[in-house]
């Protein structure tokens, strides 16, 4: 993966695999502490102690044994995570959900950029139509906080049963989105 | 800065639309999106088919995210599926070969077939 929003991408895809109905994702950027966190909590299956101690080992995966060709998604966020003196925190409880914690170090020369979490937000909300998703942005930056709040329910209530596909809605989330992440300068992280 | 007002014009317009031509999805497209596919460039595919269909206009066209498909070397992988017909799967896609597929099969009906690396169920 070449950039964080890659790695945010496949953690909602591991959520929706576990059936979550509800994914809420918050970015924090915060300067004074030099830290970037991601937080990604789902109500999909959850996982036992067990399952969760494994699911952070690269040669491990929950999928069936036909498609068993990558299961590296987690190892690779957490290692990226930790070669930037970052910290990577999975807590998760079969019945109620996962979650799944990110940090790391803003300034780390290794630290990869966030890349286009615009395209990742947009395809994640549009590409799964049956999961809620609560977006938060927040920009801490000289002790200013912006921040940006984003959730389809609302959308999807004032929409009833107009698709998210439908031409103008995809217009309507991009420019949104675009809008949230400009606000709270995270185009260029 | 969009509102929940433009939403509701949005959706008015969306019905009467659907009111003139009976509002059934003709075409579903389903882009896998699998570690492997992410990472060679499966965002890049679905945010071009999104683009295509609002540049374009197509109202009729669904396109959705699934999972690993079991096909890691042909990623990223993409599924056209239209009603009554055999499903249609696209490898090794690209932003460029996602606007050929948009143009040639879902506008015109035709088939990209130097793309195609599956078909049936």
């Amino acid at each position: 993966m070449q950039d964080i929003s890659l790695h945010l991408l496949d953690i909602i895809e591991n959520s929706v695999r576990a059936k979550a109905k509800n994914i809420k994702i918050r970015i924090i950027r915060n300067m004074q502490e030099n830290i970037l966190r991601l937080i990604v909590e789902d109500d999909g299956t959850g996982m036992d102690a067990q399952t969760l101690e494994k699911a952070q080992d690269p040669f491990y995966t929950s999928k069936v044994e036909r498609e068993k060709k990558v299961g590296l998604g987690i190892p690779l966020v957490k290692q990226n995570a930790e070669a930037t003196n970052g910290s990577f925190k999975m807590t998760s409880e079969p019945g109620f959900g996962t979650v799944l914690t990110v940090d790391f170090q803003l300034n780390h020369i290794d630290r990869m950029p966030l890349g286009n979490l615009k395209d990742t937000l947009l395809g994640a909300i549009i590409g799964h139509p049956e999961v809620d998703f609560t977006i938060k942005l927040i920009s801490n930056e000289g002790g200013v906080e912006k921040s940006f709040f984003f959730e389809t329910t609302a959308i999807k209530e004032e929409l009833g049963d107009i698709p998210l596909t439908y031409p103008d809605v995809i217009e309507f989330i991009n420019q949104t989105i675009l809008e949230g992440i400009q606000n709270t300068n995270m185009e260029d992280v | 800065m969009k509102t929940l007002a433009d939403l509701k014009k949005i959706r008015e317009k969306a019905q009467e639309e659907m009111k003139l031509r009976g509002g059934n999805t003709r075409i579903k497209v389903v882009v896998g999106m699998g570690t492997s596919g992410i990472a060679m460039g499966a965002r890049e595919v679905m945010k071009t088919f999104l683009e295509e269909i609002a540049n374009r206009n197509l109202t009729d066209v669904l396109v959705t995210q699934t999972g690993e498909k079991g096909l890691s070397s042909l990623e990223p992988v993409v599924d056209v599926i239209e009603e009554g017909k055999p499903k249609v799967t696209y490898g090794n896609m690209t932003p460029e070969k996602v606007k050929k597929v948009v143009i040639e099969h879902i506008v015109n009906g035709r088939i990209v077939s130097d793309y195609v690396v599956a078909t049936g169920n």
